[in-house]
């Protein structure tokens, strides 16, 4: 304790700040561009979308107060909320969700989300009514506007070319300053349509490593961070609060079926039967995360068991090999990016060690993260250990990958007509129990064909001070509800 | 003496033959880190965009090719760098905004100032400990000098880093470095603090070649005949210790320190991240990994030209360590 008082630290301020670590910077502030983690979550707070994701992942409210679809689900009626305003006191209205949904889907604006609402054909009305016509039958577009990338922005700002070079949102805090690779500073938005906003401030800290982060939690000099390190987490003491959450994301091991060997069926089939996944889990991310199936969205959520090999089963491994032609054993090649996430190394090791005794060589090609995304989206892979987000819906979840129109289907290296069908179904079926029948039948079609393996969905962590209070975590990621936390 | 012979003789003088060899050195550097940033795959949309890649249209790729410059030939690229270089705003980081010229005048000082604090720690305890080894070789104090030594170069600077770090913050609730990072001139005393620990971390890195340097170099020298003859003139000890014995062990020592601040300026990445300092080499790591190519070649040609002003700064420390090098 004598270091602790012998050297001084900057005096804590009377207002109510909270500093939040993080590994990344962000890496722009234009929302409908930004893909990186760290940009969504700081954006996140300063923006505002029509709908929102809710902590039991329903859609609710945001920006539209209420909304209906026509019968067949080709129209999208909204009311927008009454009084909202931008960070710069212009009311926001009909005007800013034509010129927001417009900007999406202008192609020179590059926008990350322009593919979940390609259906979109129309943005009218005026007001605080907007009429949303859609080309086909899309039930699931309603998910498709909640986020970052769905944004409303100024019209005013759209007109003048200021996305991305000044933040003008409806959020609940006000872009204050960046310091490229040290700090992000916002501060409370007094008019903010929800409930008043109690932090005075929010600075997110640059701290490249977890485990230095969880350091300066210990030391007082952050009160919040986010964690994705099972490792790290684990070593949260009684000192702090551990918010710990199911992801939407998963992690996979993605198999190309449209390359020798594994274009065979019974060769997949072997890999599905000789994975413990309860043991990946133990070993990769030291038993903190849940064993899943395809879908992870707890409305659609896949049975983790309903597939050929629910267990391991290596007799059944050694049929499908012998019945593939290949009794001797195999070798398979995988991508990994060990840098892309925490437990990505270890879930190949333990892979590679489990498939080795089925008498699969899995031979691990270990990438730099900017060269693992190069060949997986050129589908540059015989398998790929992968860690792919997920979202509520499981339409705008896979629709990019497994229908053979998909924009990455060639990453999913599996097609069929009954996948395609079943994914044109899904999206024109407005009724809950209905979409869960469908969405049910495409999980046991990936689970039946091995498309992929699916093994965990990884935790989501927040660590807090004790004097954080209020804080909602969400599956999603975002950080929303820092808007109802409070310091004491 | 003719024109052309004078002209020659100017041409083959050593500082102009230095000067020379310089400038080929930092362009074939330039060349060779432009084609490596181009060989491996990836480009600077895969760094920004990440997967998203995958549900760009063409004409928005043929877009963000426009807008990244790398929609030109190579050679037009390597030009249209080199000109941005050498105009001094050294390029443009599209993540951030703002020009590598900015970036790095914020960046550099922070390497260059734990690079100096790190080397004057290793110097001053590689030579001290060095010293204290030679004085008895093959003692005990000798073999606790070199399992110093030993130590010093096993242990990974990442653990001992990680180390202290844990230790300090959750024994003594200190961790100076979770507060947004402070320059020298804004909070000396907090800079201090921010910087005694990481300076330490790579200060143990540089003791070790130096006290190992330090120990031989001066074993070699304790049995030249001047050190016996001053001995043998009734010298004080202490002053044949240093004024006969150090004084002329100091070229492999001076040798080793520029080598081990040269590697200092390029290789504290990894103090700079678990230290959380933003200095040149998480700059460097951060555009590597997002395919900032303009970022990676400016740094890099940054650290370049400092390894050779501190090549030439260690030539001219000779100079004035050995007057017989001037001749």
């Amino acid at each position: 304790m004598v270091a602790g008082v012998a050297f001084v630290a900057p005096a804590q301020a009377a207002s109510k700040d909270l500093a939040i670590g993080v590994t990344l910077d962000i890496d722009k502030l234009d929302p409908h561009t930004a893909t990186s983690f760290s940009t969504v979550r700081m954006l996140g707070l300063t923006y505002g979308s029509l709908v929102e994701v809710g902590p039991k992942l329903d859609i609710r409210s945001g920006l539209a107060a209420s909304w209906g679809f026509n019968a067949d689900s080709t129209e999208l009626r909204l009311k927008l909320r009454k009084g909202v305003k931008f960070h710069d006191g212009s009311a926001f209205d009909a005007e800013d969700v034509k010129a927001s949904i417009n900007r999406v889907l202008d192609t020179k604006t590059t926008a990350a989300a322009r593919a979940n609402i390609a259906t979109i054909t129309s943005v009218t009305g005026s007001g605080l009514s907007v009429l949303i016509k859609l080309s086909v039958p899309n039930a699931p577009i309603l998910a498709a506007l909640d986020g970052v990338n769905m944004s409303m922005l100024s019209s005013d700002d759209i007109a003048a070319n200021k996305i991305g070079k000044t933040v003008n949102g409806t959020g609940p805090f006000k872009f204050v300053s960046w310091e490229p690779g040290q700090s992000v500073k916002l501060e409370k938005n007094a008019t903010y349509w929800k409930a008043p906003v109690k932090l005075d401030t929010v600075t997110f800290r640059i701290i490249p490593t977890e485990a230095s982060i969880l350091a300066a939690l210990n030391a007082g000099t952050i009160q919040f961070s986010v964690l994705t390190s099972p490792t790290v987490a684990l070593q949260v003491g009684k000192n702090l609060n551990l918010y710990r959450t199911p992801g939407l994301g998963y992690v996979t091991l993605q198999l190309n079926a449209r390359v020798a060997p594994l274009n065979k069926l019974d060769v997949r089939l072997a890999i599905q039967c000789a994975i413990n996944r309860a043991e990946v889990v133990k070993t990769a991310a030291s038993g903190e995360a849940k064993v899943v199936g395809p879908i992870t969205s707890p409305a659609y959520a896949s049975d983790p068991n309903d597939r050929p090999c629910p267990n391991v089963d290596l007799a059944k491994t050694k049929k499908y090999l012998a019945d593939a032609g290949y009794a001797d054993g195999l070798t398979i090649k995988a991508i990994v990016s060990p840098t892309q996430y925490a437990t990505a190394s270890g879930t190949a090791q333990n892979l590679k060690a489990q498939l080795a005794k089925a008498g699969i060589n899995l031979e691990l090609d270990i990438l730099d993260n900017a060269t693992y995304v190069s060949r997986w989206l050129a589908g540059d892979f015989a398998a790929a250990v992968a860690n792919n987000g997920g979202r509520i819906d499981p339409d705008t979840m896979y629709t990019r990958y497994f229908p053979s129109t998909g924009n990455l289907n060639k990453v999913a290296g599996y097609s069929s007509a009954t996948m395609d069908a079943l994914f044109l179904k899904g999206k024109a079926t407005g009724r809950a129990a209905e979409r869960k029948v469908v969405y049910k039948q495409i999980s046991q079609e990936l689970e039946n064909n091995a498309v992929w393996i699916w093994l965990f969905a990884p935790y989501e962590y927040r660590a807090a001070a004790k004097n954080v209070t209020g804080f909602i975590p969400l599956a999603t990621g975002s950080l929303i509800e820092l808007r109802v936390v409070d310091l004491k | 003496m003719s024109f052309g012979e004078r002209t020659s003789r100017i041409l083959l003088s050593t500082p102009v033959l230095r000067i020379g060899s310089i400038f080929t050195t930092l362009f074939g550097i330039s060349i060779f880190v432009f084609l490596v940033l181009r060989v491996i795959p990836g480009d600077s949309i895969v760094g920004a965009f990440g997967i998203e890649t995958g549900v760009l249209t063409p004409e928005q790729i043929a877009q963000l090719k426009i807008y990244y410059g790398i929609d030109k030939s190579l050679p037009m690229q390597y030009l249209s760098w080199m000109q941005s270089f050498l105009t001094g705003n050294m390029g443009y980081s599209y993540s951030t905004g703002i020009s590598i010229a900015s970036l790095t005048a914020k960046a550099l000082p922070v390497t260059i100032e734990l690079a100096l604090i790190g080397t004057i720690l290793g110097v001053v305890m590689g030579i001290a400990v060095g010293t204290f080894s030679a004085r008895k070789p093959g003692s005990i104090r000798d073999f606790a000098g070199q399992l110093f030594g030993l130590m010093a170069l096993a242990v990974p600077g990442f653990v001992l880093s990680t180390t202290i770090v844990t230790i300090m913050a959750n024994k003594f609730h200190y961790f100076p470095n979770g507060y947004e990072f402070v320059r020298l001139w804004e909070d000396p005393w907090m800079n201090l603090q921010q910087m005694m620990f990481p300076g330490l971390v790579l200060g143990i890195a540089v003791a070790a070649p130096v006290m190992r340097t330090t120990r031989s170099a001066l074993l070699e020298t304790v049995d030249k005949d001047f050190v016996r003859t001053a001995i043998g003139k009734g010298v004080n000890p202490r002053k044949v210790q240093t004024r006969h014995i150090l004084r002329n062990s100091l070229i492999p020592i001076v040798t080793m320190t520029g080598i081990q601040f040269g590697y200092l300026l390029g290789g504290a990445v990894i103090v700079e991240n678990i230290f959380s300092l933003p200095g040149m080499g998480r700059q460097v790591l951060y555009a590597i990994t997002r395919r900032e190519y303009a970022t990676v070649q400016s740094s890099v040609m940054v650290f370049a030209i400092l390894f050779i002003a501190i090549n030439v700064i260690t030539d001219l420390i000779y100079r004035k360590v050995d007057p017989r090098i001037k001749k």
